[in-house]
């Protein structure tokens, strides 16, 4: 069974995540200096979020459709982002065995694995959270 | 034990005189309009002239003859072979050459299979179909990509390596044919050889995608390279070291798809994307260095392969590995390769510009698979010590 029971619970999830990430002075800093545009696309439940960094000045955070042009495109099941925010997927293997496939300058995103690992720290609170709520 | 993913798609064939057989294998591929893709270098040796009299016998084929392809592969070149392959309805590959011939061929393989630019098609596994038939012949023992899921060719104007990975890539058929290595120079012997022989070490090294099939071919090619490579080098017409390289250099190139490399290759493809450094040289530059820098971790392996190499018999594994990477270093000046960066060619750079060249190699994804997690100040060390 699917760890994120809905669309909507995905992009809760993901969005807090990426607000707090937003929040955090070091990870925005480093994030908005690499100017990239990326574009998750989660299957298992099906969501979307898109990170643009584009301008180098404010981090944009979209869930869903959107005509934002990314410069890199990541695509995993939902259940293989969670365990990713769990600080539990080896990404070299899940890239090699194709349960993460990347298109466009996979270099680029690579770059922001250590950047984003912080935020390992962050995501069990809000993951329950959105648990909790989608129980009560 | 990890868990791991082992897979080797492409058949291989080996033998004297056997890229003679190109033409009957692609037709039992299902091929009829081949593009050939090769080089100038290759044209003017005249090493191509007796494979593609073979496609000219055959009635039943019919050929288009691509061979610009420049010692560094690129997006200009890539987007010419693929517009003349279109033209012509081809529909199969044959790349004969070393591996930015190979490399430019899979991803002209890309642009003729799924059309549209071949920007569009960098990625880790975002190719979801069969290409058209390709058939590998290399005329180098080094790369490892006529049995690579791989391929590289150079963005120019971005200065960088474009990365395409999937295991559609893999060319279908792969030729070995020792004889086509006879009249290949020893600078470009060695260079290649070396860089086969970082293939071993540094795919050995990696650990999260290591499993007992792929430490069988880094060991043994390693063992062949050790053996053969002086040999090959000095004798060119040597077949049984030629062969013997060859061998060596696809087994690497089997394990290393299946393992992926480290910081060593991070540092070549960096230095190579902008400096046009070749990949080979480079990578036997920066391996003892790459070795020393990852020893804190992987000693155990380094003494493993010391100790199957039969360099050494110490039980202390430090010392063993010690022994391996002066054994690279003494293998590196045996066969004529330069031990320095700015032997290279490479201009001494300033800080911001060193910072740029290591940040680019550590966004290189060679890099995630290194054994020793490795920052950017670390990556300038590395590449201040080969300088």
């Amino acid at each position: 069974m699917a760890i994120f029971t809905s669309t909507e619970q995905l992009n809760e999830v993901m969005e807090r995540l990426w607000n707090k990430i937003k929040a955090d002075p070091e990870m925005s800093r480093q994030l908005l200096k690499s100017k990239l545009t990326v574009r998750f696309y989660y299957r298992e439940p099906e969501g979307r979020l898109t990170l643009d960094c584009s301008d180098g000045k404010e981090m944009k955070i979209f869930t869903g459709e959107n005509n934002v042009k990314p410069v890199v495109e990541m695509f995993m099941k939902s259940d293989v982002a969670h365990e990713f925010w769990l600080g539990k997927v080896n990404v070299p293997v899940a890239i090699l065995s194709g349960k993460i496939v990347s298109k466009g300058p996979v270099q680029s995103a690579l770059s922001l694995l250590p950047v984003v690992k912080p935020a390992y720290a962050m995501y069990p609170e809000i993951f329950e959270a959105a648990r909790e709520k989608k129980a009560g | 034990m990890n868990p791991f993913v082992f897979e080797a798609p492409t058949r291989i064939e080996y033998g004297e005189g056997m890229a003679a057989s190109a033409a009957e294998i692609l037709k039992g591929l299902g091929a009829s309009k081949i593009l050939i893709v090769s080089d100038q270098g290759l044209v003017k040796s005249g090493v191509i002239a007796p494979i593609l009299k073979c496609f000219q016998e055959d009635q039943s084929l019919s050929t288009s003859i691509f061979t610009d392809v420049p010692p560094d592969s690129d997006v200009t070149c890539v987007n010419k072979a693929a517009a003349q392959a279109a033209k012509d309805g081809c529909d199969g590959v044959l790349a004969i050459g070393g591996g930015s011939v190979l490399d430019a061929a899979k991803v002209v393989n890309i642009a003729l299979t799924l059309g549209g630019d071949v920007l569009d098609y960098q990625g880790m596994n975002n190719l979801t179909n069969r290409l058209k038939p390709m058939v590998a012949i290399p005329t180098t023992a080094g790369t490892g990509s006529e049995v690579s899921a791989v391929a590289m060719v150079r963005d120019v104007a971005e200065g960088k390596k474009l990365l395409y990975g999937s295991r559609f890539l893999a060319p279908d058929v792969s030729i070995l044919d020792p004889t086509l290595l006879v009249s290949l120079p020893a600078k470009l012997t060695a260079a290649t050889g070396l860089d086969a022989v970082t293939h071993c070490i540094e795919a050995y090294s990696v650990e999260v995608t290591r499993s007992p099939l792929t430490d069988v071919l880094c060991l043994e090619g390693l063992r062949l390279l050790f053996q053969s490579l002086p040999q090959a080098t000095k004798h060119g017409d040597d077949l049984e070291a030629r062969s013997n390289t060859m061998i060596a250099a696809t087994m690497a190139g089997i394990a290393f798809t299946n393992l992926g490399v480290g910081v060593v290759h991070a540092l070549a493809h960096a230095t190579g994307g902008q400096f046009g450094t070749h990949h080979g040289t480079t990578n036997s530059v920066f391996l003892p260095y790459g070795m020393q820098f990852n020893l804190e971790v992987v000693a155990p392996r380094y003494a493993t392969m010391a100790r199957y190499l039969k360099l050494t018999d110490d039980k202390n594994d430090e010392v063993a590995a010690q022994t391996l990477i002066a054994r690279v270093k003494a293998l590196s000046g045996e066969i004529g390769l330069p031990s320095r960066l700015r032997d290279l060619g490479v201009p001494a750079l300033k800080q911001d510009q060193l910072e740029n060249l290591a940040s680019l190699a550590n966004s290189d994804p060679a890099i995630m698979f290194n054994p020793k997690e490795a920052s950017v100040q670390d990556i300038i060390g590395i590449y201040e010590r080969a300088y």
